[in-house]
């Protein structure tokens, strides 16, 4: 059901790749509640996913950037503007990869290459877009700027490796530009921590099935999906948030704040 | 072994990071060279950069060996 939430407003979408990606179901919804948007991904994802099937459905465009380069966002802020007619009121940061992750090395293990190669892509293009719109005044006042995150910022969880450390940079950085975005323009800056979904940076994770029936039975709600992480993300972008900035917002079913469960407690003891 | 086959090899190791005795024609970029999704599209992007050309998806999927990318680019390419 939509409620018109986003009528008027202007964002840039990063990071759909297929349909289990959280940025696609923004996207979707966001179309639903009458924003108009252009979408972005790295050229190797473009190739990879189905981005423009979603660009046709939400009547919009595909603008390809390198989330690393000072100059493909400016490019992407620019053509972004122009195609819409005007300035930005919301972005999604949803962009995150790790080599160390994606060849199995262990934590004692790493390639420091890569370690900043995961810091780089996954942290540092957060503080980019938002250094850059700012620089090229690409933000209109009271615009509203989201990145997703993962609760291994806070807690060790092995299999996350160095995204752990991506995850906390990337939540500082929110705190920080947040800082300075807000006194400047009320622009407020949020992460959201969410589940861990069943995308396809998921899947690439050993053990993930495991893994999330275990999140599941340590969530009250249970854990939330890319759909009703969608849903919050709209709520961020929307007039109805106006205060909340520099958080770590968990959607997560109240997985954060339990410490153990009586489901968990049956399934150790086989009953 | 042709020059094709030669920069093919030299764009697996460069990118997979794997030791030359691994890329043998029979290897299988997934199954025995360690490269997952992510990995093998942009094995396929490096192999159109270095050769000028462009592969089609349907065709790039059927090239999931060392031996299959060397054969469809000393086809395709120059």
């Amino acid at each position: 059901m939509a409620y018109n939430l986003l009528k008027g407003k202007r964002g840039i979408i990063t990071g759909a790749l297929d349909e289990s990606s959280i940025a696609w179901k923004v996207a979707e919804k966001a179309h639903e509640e009458g924003a108009q948007f252009v979408l972005t991904n790295a050229p190797i994802a473009l190739r990879m996913g189905k981005i423009n099937e979603l660009a046709e459905k939400c009547g919009t465009e595909v603008i390809p950037a390198d989330a690393t380069s000072v100059e493909d966002i400016e490019k992407l802020y620019t053509e972004g503007m122009e195609k819409m007619g005007g300035k930005i009121d919301f972005v999604l940061h949803s962009i995150g990869m790790s080599p160390n992750v994606r060849k199995k090395k262990t934590y004692g293990d790493l390639n420091y290459d890569w370690f900043l190669k995961s810091i780089d892509i996954s942290a540092l293009s957060f503080h980019k877009m938002m250094q850059v719109g700012e620089k090229i005044g690409a933000f209109n006042d009271e615009a509203s700027i989201v990145a997703l995150t993962y609760i291994a910022a806070q807690r060790t969880f092995s299999h996350y490796s160095d995204m752990a450390q991506a995850k906390a940079v990337l939540e500082s950085i929110a705190r920080s530009y947040g800082e300075r975005l807000g006194k400047t323009q009320k622009i407020r800056v949020n992460t959201i921590s969410q589940s861990p979904t069943e995308t396809t940076a998921g899947k690439g994770i050993k053990g993930f099935a495991e893994f999330l029936s275990f999140a599941d039975m340590m969530s009250p709600l249970g854990n939330a999906s890319a759909d009703e992480c969608a849903d919050y993300t709209i709520t961020l972008f929307s007039d109805l948030t106006k205060k909340v900035t520099m958080q770590n917002l968990y959607h997560d079913g109240g997985f954060s704040n339990t410490g153990f469960s009586d489901e968990l407690v049956e399934k150790l003891s086989g009953k | 072994m042709s020059e094709i086959a030669q920069k093919v090899k030299k764009i697996i190791i460069d990118k997979l990071g794997v030791e030359e005795s691994e890329v043998t024609p029979e290897a299988s970029f997934t199954n025995d060279l360690g490269a997952d999704s992510l990995d093998t599209v942009e094995l396929i992007m490096e192999f159109e950069k270095e050769f000028n050309i462009s592969i089609p998806d349907d065709q790039a999927e059927s090239i999931a060996t060392v031996g299959q990318a060397i054969s469809y680019l000393e086809e395709h390419a120059g």
